[in-house]
């Protein structure tokens, strides 16, 4: 019996081609690489030098990057007053929140101890503690549209409840993100001098140029029975309104800082600031805290030793185990390759 | 060992190790005898040829003669196995990386539900931004080449064990998951907690969702490299191109002005130098711990196709032969009863038996000039036959 079998067929391919009597007439598919699985390719191994020089690459690199990170961030002088407490009269301290929303002269002073030389610029921020900016309902009740087209003055859907007031007029700007304007206000002294505050440049260049509009003017802001925030003058254009554009790009967590201004001038060690605040945001309902701080920058931003304390620890922790690994690999070596670690060689008629 | 059997039998003893041993069964045959015992079987196999082609139709699999059961079983079988292991455990594996993100921050919110990423975002993620590289390893990842699959065939046992997605291993991906999760959020949370900025200005939620967003990607692609036993140029462009794809996404849609928070994110975090340090430090520090497992792994733990992988680390991949006609590959052994095969063989009495030619084959492979060494049997057959034609064969 002839066997007509003729070897037509490629090897590499599982469901291979028909093989036909004669040979030439071939169905054999066009070879290429790609779908013979034969593409040229690197096989890594990760062999203990491979990871030995990794670690070492990584605490190299790490290290350094670590030290200057911490540096940067032992170089920034930070200053932060906790006020909400404090600026209550003590007579109010049983009932802050009718304190807050009474007509009540909201004055407080403040002092401020200069730890470190400050080189200008000095950054006054205001951090609220459980403040959830970042409340699903809050971040919706806003409309971009509005903000940014006086055409678009009607587009409140986004903003119940503070949408429109009662005669269908709308609300500009609209929503709660909005209505929430922080309006604590802060004016330092420093040997009974005044320091000028400049509130100027202090939200991001396409925030004001592109998000809020140069021809929307505030319209029914606060017009309400309950009042949020603070008032805005209705004849400054809302790209000119930086409170209102920092207070409006709204934070990741609940507790934030959000940038109140700058103040142009060295501060040097040891000076008492005079704070005159006036403490009218209402934090009381719901036990957030206020704080003022002050603060210089780097390179890196304000101070935090997270990032420094990070690529410290994961250089160090790299080095370590590059280490332990030498260590390991030069005591108990396991030779590449060394066939008696295969599994049939190791339980020999097992399994 | 069955004959002379029918196909229902057949059918029969292959249900039987089937339901009864609780076995993964194969069975492979040519004629239409075989149909009923083909697909009785859990995986059926079918050769084309001399019995035509119903076997073909009612298999699984086709091949065109029975030796490429081998590479079909050990070769093509087991990267099967290996690259579908591969697959799916990756796609858990980074759905849950970036699934948790978005879980430890609904604990910063309130609980309100309010997302981390953008809309866009979550729905790119396994569009666009993650998925072709995993069908490159589907594709193309190999373990060990065809010719150390088929010199090991120990290595066939992996499939059977199950070794590649076993509970423990899976449990370990997730632990995994689990830990470069809580890296990405933390680290992103906690350093734009203040200013990142010499400016001073303050990152608002869309500003840290996205550079939270940015490691992920980064992180997740850059994982798969790692998962990788062969990394053919088709990798390094799907990798690349993927977190490319993500560049120029996120360049565009916060560069072309929406109406929403996203609006030139981007650009105020290419501005500062706080974006290439988290981008270094982060998924250097969520690989980390899957880095270090690989290679505790395999120093003390090794697989057998990892010490496989070693012994051979040297030698060029060998199927760069290119066009294989078949008789280059043969062992002399193979290369020899082939040649027997297409001798002038007799119409023996001793019909049956389907994969070898009986008898007298060193008889007529010496008579026709192929060299074959003479067999046992051949010499007792011989001398025997005229009088003994019924003696049983051994074989």
């Amino acid at each position: 019996m002839m066997n007509s079998n003729a070897p037509s067929s490629s090897s590499g391919a599982a469901a291979s081609t028909d093989s036909s009597a004669p040979r030439r007439n071939s169905k054999r598919p066009k070879y290429s690489r790609f779908t013979q699985q034969e593409l040229p390719a690197c096989k890594p191994i990760l062999t203990p030098r491979w990871v030995i020089s990794a670690f070492m690459l990584v605490s190299i690199v790490f290290i350094p990057i670590g030290v200057a990170s911490l540096f940067a961030s032992r170089d920034v002088v930070e200053i932060v007053n906790r006020y909400e407490t404090d600026c209550i009269p003590q007579p109010s301290r049983s009932d802050k929140v009718k304190y807050i929303q009474s007509s009540e002269d909201k004055t407080c002073n403040r002092t401020l101890r200069v730890p470190k030389h400050m080189k200008q610029p000095i950054y006054v921020y205001y951090q609220l503690d459980n403040f959830y900016q970042n409340h699903r309902r809050y971040v919706k009740s806003r409309s971009d549209e509005q903000l940014k087209n006086s055409n678009s003055e009607s587009d409140t859907s986004s903003c119940k409840p503070e949408g429109t007031i009662a005669n269908g007029s709308s609300i500009v700007p609209c929503g709660l993100i909005a209505w929430s304007l922080f309006n604590d206000t802060y004016s330092f002294s420093r040997n009974n001098q005044q320091l000028t505050v400049n509130k100027k440049g202090i939200s991001w260049k396409s925030d004001r140029e592109h998000k809020f509009g140069k021809d929307v003017y505030p319209k029914n802001f606060q017009n309400g029975a309950i009042r949020g925030g603070a008032n805005l003058t209705t004849s400054i254009a809302l790209s000119e309104q930086e409170d209102l554009i920092v207070w409006m790009r709204t934070a990741a967590l609940p507790t934030f800082r959000k940038l109140y201004g700058k103040i142009e001038v060295d501060l040097q060690e040891n000076e008492i600031i005079e704070v005159t605040l006036q403490n009218n945001y209402n934090t009381y309902s719901f036990n957030g805290k206020k704080k003022l701080v002050l603060s210089t920058t780097t390179w890196l931003g304000g101070k935090n030793d997270f990032l420094g304390i990070a690529y410290l620890t994961v250089g160090g922790l790299c080095f370590f185990l590059a280490m332990a690994f030498t260590i390991v690999y030069l005591v108990k070596p396991r030779r590449l390759g060394d066939p008696s670690y295969l599994s049939w060689n190791r339980n020999p008629g097992g399994h | 060992v069955c004959c002379r059997v029918s196909p229902l039998q057949k059918a029969q003893v292959t249900s039987l190790v089937k339901k009864g041993a609780r076995k993964i069964t194969l069975s492979i045959g040519d004629g239409a005898n075989d149909v009923s015992m083909i697909q009785a079987a859990h995986v059926g196999v079918g050769i084309s040829g001399l019995e035509g082609m119903q076997a073909v139709m009612a298999s699984d699999f086709a091949i065109a003669q029975f030796r490429f059961l081998t590479d079909l079983l050990l070769v093509h079988g087991r990267w099967s196995y290996l690259r579908i292991c591969k697959v799916v455990t990756y796609f858990f594996y980074k759905n849950l990386t970036f699934t948790l993100t978005q879980f430890w921050y609904t604990f910063q919110t309130g609980f309100s539900g309010q997302r981390f990423y953008d809309d866009w975002f979550q729905s790119l993620y396994n569009v666009i931004f993650t998925a072709l590289p995993v069908i490159m390893v589907g594709l193309f990842d190999k373990d060990v080449s065809a010719s150390l699959s088929k010199k090991y065939p120990e290595l066939y046992k992996e499939g059977i064990r199950n070794t590649f997605f076993k509970w423990r291993v899976v449990a370990t991906l997730a632990f995994f998951a689990l830990y470069q999760s809580l890296i990405v959020y933390n680290f992103v949370i906690a350093s734009s907690s203040i200013s990142v900025d010499s400016s001073g200005k303050m990152f608002g939620i869309w500003d840290v969702s996205t550079m939270a967003f940015n490691c992920i990607v980064v992180t997740v692609n850059l994982r798969l490299l790692m998962m990788c036993d062969t990394i053919t140029r088709w990798h390094h462009i799907s990798v690349g191109g993927s977190i490319l794809a993500w560049f120029v996404f996120i360049l565009l849609y916060s560069g072309v002005y929406t109406p929403r928070g996203i609006y030139s994110v981007f650009y105020v975090l290419i501005s500062t130098i706080y974006f290439y340090v988290i981008l270094l430090l982060v998924p250097v520090v969520a690989l980390f711990g899957d880095f270090l497992f690989q290679g505790v792994q395999r120093l003390f733990f090794p697989y057998d196709y990892q010490i496989v992988q070693e012994m051979h680390r040297h030698e060029p991949d060998g199927s760069s032969a290119g066009l294989l006609e078949i008789g280059n590959q043969l062992t002399p052994d193979e290369a020899r009863s082939f040649a027997v095969a297409q001798l002038p063989g007799e119409k023996s009495k001793h019909t049956g038996f389907a994969f070898d030619s009986p008898g007298y084959e060193s008889f007529f492979a010496s008579q026709a000039g192929v060299l074959a060494p003479q067999k046992p049997w051949d010499v007792a057959r011989r001398a025997s036959m005229r009088s003994r034609a019924k003696t049983p064969r051994k074989n």
